[in-house]
């Protein structure tokens, strides 16, 4: 089997950093603070404040500790991924990459892989930490194996985003802030843009139905489905699945409207395909922009 | 081995190439010589699968660089003016990473690194980090790294730009034997002299076009008459500027200190004339010497009035 030429070298590149080190200790090391933590609030303070152990809550560890796992994600993958194809002009060696045999994809692809598999790296290294529910029990395999293909799904869709500005801005810096910035907008932008479609859609009620408010709740009808792109909704779902009841996740769509049990049943997965599409877009888009002989989009109109 | 045909590129109004026409057979190395800006990067660029061209053809070894460009970076190997450089990647394992891409791994890899690096000279430095060697250094590491796919035409951008005297010496000497090992070579340089004594080519491109192109003997002998006369003063400098103003055989005049350059097309008998002028307008001449026909002075006197920027 033949690796790609540049998923390799990232891979020894990066292995050899220090700042992998660094990450390593950080990732596990907040990881670690955060069970430990979720360990104190559910054994510890319970028992000694409160004289009883809940056991039925006991799977709060879990939540925590992935939750805290998942923002980890969020965060570390961007800064893994914007510096991919704008370090390589930085450093003045795409040129180089791009008289060779390799095409731009492929560049690409590498470039992704190397970034997920650090962050799979970081996922497995993190094991023992979440080990910590099967202690006490509750969380079976699938629900690991189910949140380890999140993480992963979670890390192509905002490694795409990231490699895609990489690919589009030519300083780091730039790809950097813009990829944090996507970021917020599908993490707390989608919700805004609900809240605001709810607000627009209940002063229109108020006002056909004169100053009394009506009982119903605004519905902001298939512009709830813009969540499916929102990571942590998509974490939201899966916990609900594992640990939860799924009333949260209807209650909370409710705040905006309706969605059909059958697509909040499937949820989690349908948002899945979708941010893999999505990403698989956004790459090749990222490939079209890194080829240097690539047509225009558009064409500018001819001056007269 | 390579063939240009009205090769034109604009970048927004500005025309980087006009209709460039060039042709380097196989074995040859050929100068590009020209002033900032002539056009020299640009076609390199675009040889190497770089940039498109807006209209024209470029054939490398039978294949067409615009309906074709995947076939054509296997046949180029380029090595642009610049250097960049992997932390963390030992100089082996950058030479093993780029034959990688070429499906060339494991032991054979190594060998073929090993040898290449042997070539330029860098035999020991295997374990050396790229990041840590001299420019020189890694030069010669980069100009192996084009060489590892065994390509048909080396396409070499500047290869002695900021190099101390020695390490252009051990460049020299590389594409030297490069070339006995009938290597076909595209190569720029601002270091003229250096040029002359490697090509067995030399084209020189002024604002987007190929001026003038052949052998170096060929290109000399053609304009050997209009190498640059050089005359010295101890007084009357200004009448003689008057004198030679007044001549339409003279192209150009450079004036220095206690001396003037000219550019003189005529034959010796005007030039004889022309002294005799200048002496009896009272010019004192203390010498008047046409300087031996060279790229520099051909190159000078083609980019006269342009932008100049030659170093020795």
């Amino acid at each position: 089997m033949r690796f790609n030429p540049v998923y390799r070298k990232e891979l020894k590149i990066s292995i050899r950093s220090i700042r992998t080190a660094i990450i390593l200790l950080g990732y596990n090391g907040i990881l670690a603070l955060f069970g430990l933590f979720a360990f104190y609030v559910t054994f510890e303070y319970d028992s000694r404040y409160g004289g009883t152990v809940d056991y039925a809550s006991i799977l709060r560890i879990y939540a925590i500790i992935t939750v805290a796992e998942f923002g980890l994600v969020l965060f570390t993958v961007p800064a893994l991924t914007a510096a991919s194809i704008s370090g390589e002009r930085e450093r003045q060696t795409l040129e180089i990459l791009l008289t060779t045999k390799l095409t731009p994809l492929q560049i690409i692809l590498g470039k992704l892989a190397s970034s997920i598999s650090m962050m799979i790296f970081l996922a497995f290294s993190s094991l023992p930490i979440l080990a910590i529910v099967f202690t006490i029990g509750g969380v079976t395999l699938r629900d690991f194996a189910e949140f380890m293909l999140l993480i992963v799904v979670t890390a192509v869709f905002i490694g795409s985003v990231g490699i895609f500005f990489s690919t589009l801005f030519k300083k780091t810096t730039s790809a950097t802030v813009s990829t944090y910035g996507v970021l917020l907008v599908l993490g707390l932008g989608t919700l805004a843009v609900l809240w605001a479609i709810r607000l627009i859609i209940q002063i229109k009620m108020k006002k056909f139905s004169g100053d009394v408010m009506p009982y119903q709740t605004p519905d902001a009808g298939n512009w709830i489905l813009i969540l499916l792109i929102n990571p942590a909704v998509t974490y939201f779902s899966m916990m609900e699945d594992q640990i939860g009841t799924g009333s949260r996740l209807t209650s909370f769509f409710g705040n905006f409207g309706t969605v059909s049990m059958e697509i909040q049943k499937y949820w989690f997965f349908i948002s899945v395909f979708l941010q893999l599409g999505v990403s698989a877009f956004l790459l090749g888009i990222s490939a079209r922009l890194l080829n240097p002989l690539r047509n225009r989009f558009y064409r500018k109109k001819k001056s007269s | 081995m390579l063939l240009i045909k009205n090769l034109t590129k604009k970048y927004g109004k500005f025309t980087a190439l006009d209709n460039l026409n060039m042709e380097i057979k196989k074995g040859e190395i050929f100068g590009f010589v020209g002033p900032n800006g002539a056009g020299k990067t640009t076609t390199m660029r675009i040889v190497s699968g770089l940039l498109k061209t807006d209209s024209g053809t470029v054939n490398v070894d039978g294949v067409d660089a615009g309906t074709n460009p995947g076939e054509l970076k296997s046949k180029i190997g380029y090595m642009p003016d610049f250097f960049g450089v992997y932390d963390n990647l030992k100089a082996l394992e950058y030479m093993e990473f780029y034959a990688s891409i070429y499906g060339i791994t494991g032991n054979k890899a190594k060998q073929l690194c090993l040898e290449l690096m042997d070539l330029v000279q860098l035999t020991d430095q295997g374990d050396s980090y790229v990041d840590e060697m001299s420019r020189g250094m890694k030069q010669r590491l980069c100009l192996a790294r084009s060489l590892v796919h065994n390509p048909r035409l080396l396409v070499l951008d500047e290869p002695a730009s900021g190099l101390d005297p020695r390490a252009r010496l051990e460049m020299k000497d590389i594409l030297k034997e490069l070339h006995n090992k009938g290597k076909t070579i595209l190569i720029s340089s601002h270091i003229l002299p250096e040029l002359a004594q490697m090509c067995t080519n030399i084209g020189i491109i002024e604002k987007g076009k190929m001026v003038v192109s052949g052998t170096v003997e060929e290109i000399l002998s053609a304009r050997g008459t209009a190498s640059p006369i050089v005359m010295k003063f101890t007084a009357g400098q200004d009448r003689a500027v008057e004198v030679l103003k007044q001549n339409s055989l003279v192209q150009n005049i450079t004036i220095r200190d206690n001396s003037i350059s000219i550019l003189f097309k005529g034959n010796e008998t005007e030039e004889a004339d022309i002294l005799a002028a200048m002496i009896q307008s009272g010019a004192m001449l203390s010498s008047f010497t046409r300087e031996e026909s060279s790229l520099e002075s051909l190159f000078m006197q083609i980019t006269a009035g342009e932008e100049q920027e030659v170093s020795e």
